[in-house]
C-alpha cells in the first residue's frame, strides 16, 4: 500500500495508514524528495501513528528521507510514534538521531510553524 | 446452573485439562473405583439433606465460621453449590466442569473467610455420615463397605486438593491486585503546567520498576500531550548501571515521542557512582534540583523566566 502525500499550504503530510513494505518506504522517500521541489515545500510531516512496528530499514529510510528533504530546503518531522514503538526503537538502538519528532500531527505543524535560525 | 468462564479459570488456577488426569492419578482413581461409586450413588443422593446438614451443622458449632453462617446470601450460595457438588461427586464425570464447580466453592469459602482447618473438619464430618450410610448398605461385609468408602474418599481427596487450590488462587489474586496497586502508587505522574509533567521517583529503582517507569512516562506523555518531562530523582539513593542505561533509553524514547526529558536531583552519591560506572549520561539534560528542572522546562516551553525574582532576593 503506497502512502498518500497531502499538501497543506507549504507543508507536505504523509500519513502512514498500514504496515509498509520496504518497497513502499522507498517509494515514499522518492516521491517525497520529488514533491518537495515541485511544491516549494518548507516542511514535511510523516505521521506514523498507525504503525505498531518500525524496523531498522524503516528508520534508516526515514532518516535518509529527512536528510534528502533538508538538502532540498524542507525540514522533516516524524510524528505520532507510539510508546511501545518508541521503547523498541530505543532498545534496538534506532534512535532516529538528527530527525525531529513530535507527539502528533498538531505538534508537528506547530513545530514547523516556528521561525528557525538555520 | 453454573456459568463457567474458562478464561477466569485459567487466571485463577492455571490448570489445564491434562492436569485433571494427573490429579485423578494422584489419588489413584481407577475404573473399579468408578463402578463402586455408581453402586453407592443412592446412599449419597437419597440422604443429601442429611449429609449437607452434617457439614453445615459442624461449621455452625464454631465461632470462626461466622463469616459464612452469618451471611444469608453466602450461606445460600454455598449450600446450593455444595449440594450440586455432592451430587456430582457420585456422578462419575470428573471433568473440567466438575473442577470448576469445586473451585468456585473454594472461592466462596475463601470470601467468607472460612478457616481452612475448619473446612476440613466439616468435610470430614460429612464424610463420616456418608461412611455410615455406606456401611449400612453392605451389612455384615465390612471389607466391601470399606472398599466402597475408599473409592468415595479418593474423590473427596481429589476435591480437597481443588478447594485448597481455589483458596490459594483467590489469595494470590488478592496479593497480585495489591502489588499492582503499590506499583501504580509508586510512579505517579503529575502535571504542573500545560504540557509539563513531573515524575518524582522515590525509593529503590530496580530494573522492573525502571521498565514500569518507562511505560508510565510514555503513556503519560501521550495522555497529557506533554512536551517536557522532569524526572526528579531526589528520592533515589542508589542507581546501578542497568537502571542508568534504562533511564537513558527512557529519555530517548520520550524524545521520539516529541517530549524533552530533564533529569533532576541526582544525589552526590548517585552522580559519583554513575561516573565511576562509566555510564555515558552526557546526552541527558540534567539539572541540580527540581526547581532548576522546572525553570529549565518553563524556558523550553516558552514561559517567562522567573529566575529574576530569585536574583532580586539574592541582591538583598
Amino acid at each position: 500500500m503506497s502512502v498518500p502525500i497531502l499538501k497543506q499550504g507549504d507543508v507536505l503530510i504523509a500519513s502512514v495508514q498500514a504496515a509498509l513494505t520496504d518497497h513502499d518506504l522507498l517509494q515514499l522517500k522518492d516521491e517525497m524528495a520529488h514533491k518537495v521541489g515541485q511544491f516549494r515545500t518548507r516542511g514535511v510531516i510523516i505521521d506514523v501513528t498507525a504503525l505498531d512496528v518500525m524496523d531498522s530499514f524503516a528508520t534508516r529510510t526515514l532518516r535518509n528521507l529527512a536528510a534528502t528533504t533538508h538538502l532540498r530546503g524542507a525540514e522533516t518531522i516524524i510524528v505520532g510514534i507510539q510508546p511501545d514503538v518508541a521503547v523498541s526503537l530505543v532498545q534496538l538502538g534506532l534512535t532516529l538521531e538528527g530527525v525531529a519528532t513530535a507527539l502528533d500531527l498538531e505538534e508537528g505543524l506547530a513545530w514547523l510553524a516556528q521561525p528557525r535560525a538555520a | 446452573m453454573l456459568e463457567f468462564n474458562k478464561n477466569d479459570f485459567k487466571v485463577f488456577g492455571e490448570m489445564a485439562e491434562e492436569d485433571l488426569d494427573a490429579r485423578l492419578r494422584f489419588v489413584d482413581f481407577t475404573p473399579e473405583d468408578f463402578t463402586r461409586l455408581i453402586e453407592i450413588k443412592d446412599e449419597v443422593l437419597d440422604h443429601l439433606d442429611e449429609h449437607l446438614a452434617a457439614f453445615f451443622e459442624h461449621l455452625g458449632r464454631f465461632e470462626k465460621a461466622r463469616g459464612l453462617i452469618g451471611s444469608v446470601s453466602l450461606l445460600q450460595e454455598a449450600t446450593q453449590l455444595q449440594r450440586e457438588h455432592l451430587i456430582a461427586m457420585v456422578g462419575g464425570d470428573y471433568g473440567i466442569h466438575y473442577v470448576a464447580q469445586q473451585f468456585q466453592l473454594g472461592q466462596i469459602y475463601n470470601r467468607a473467610q472460612l478457616d481452612m482447618g475448619l473446612y476440613m473438619g466439616a468435610f470430614h464430618a460429612m464424610l463420616s455420615g456418608i461412611a455410615q450410610r455406606i456401611s449400612a448398605r453392605f451389612p455384615g461385609d465390612s471389607s466391601v463397605a470399606l472398599a466402597h468408602y475408599r473409592s468415595f474418599k479418593k474423590v473427596a481427596f481429589f476435591d480437597l486438593a481443588i478447594v485448597v487450590d481455589g483458596i490459594v488462587a483467590d489469595r494470590e489474586q488478592t496479593i497480585r491486585r495489591q502489588q499492582e496497586a503499590i506499583r501504580e502508587l509508586s510512579t505517579p505522574t503529575l502535571q504542573v503546567r500545560e504540557r509539563l509533567l513531573i515524575l518524582p521517583i522515590i525509593g529503590l529503582l530496580d530494573s522492573h520498576r525502571a521498565k514500569q517507569l518507562t511505560d508510565t512516562l510514555l503513556q503519560a506523555i501521550r495522555a497529557h500531550r506533554a512536551k517536557v518531562v522532569v524526572v526528579d530523582m531526589t528520592g533515589v539513593s542508589t542507581v546501578d548501571s542497568k537502571v542508568a542505561n534504562h533511564l537513558i533509553q527512557t529519555v530517548e524514547a520520550a524524545r521520539l515521542m516529541g517530549a524533552a526529558a530533564i533529569i533532576t536531583g541526582l544525589s552526590a552519591d548517585v552522580a559519583q557512582s554513575l561516573v565511576t560506572l562509566g555510564v555515558d549520561l552526557g546526552r541527558l539534560n540534567t539539572m541540580g534540583d527540581l526547581q532548576g528542572g522546572i525553570e529549565k522546562a518553563e524556558q523550553l516551553l516558552g514561559y517567562a523566566e522567573r529566575s529574576t525574582e530569585r536574583t532580586g532576593h539574592l541582591a538583598d
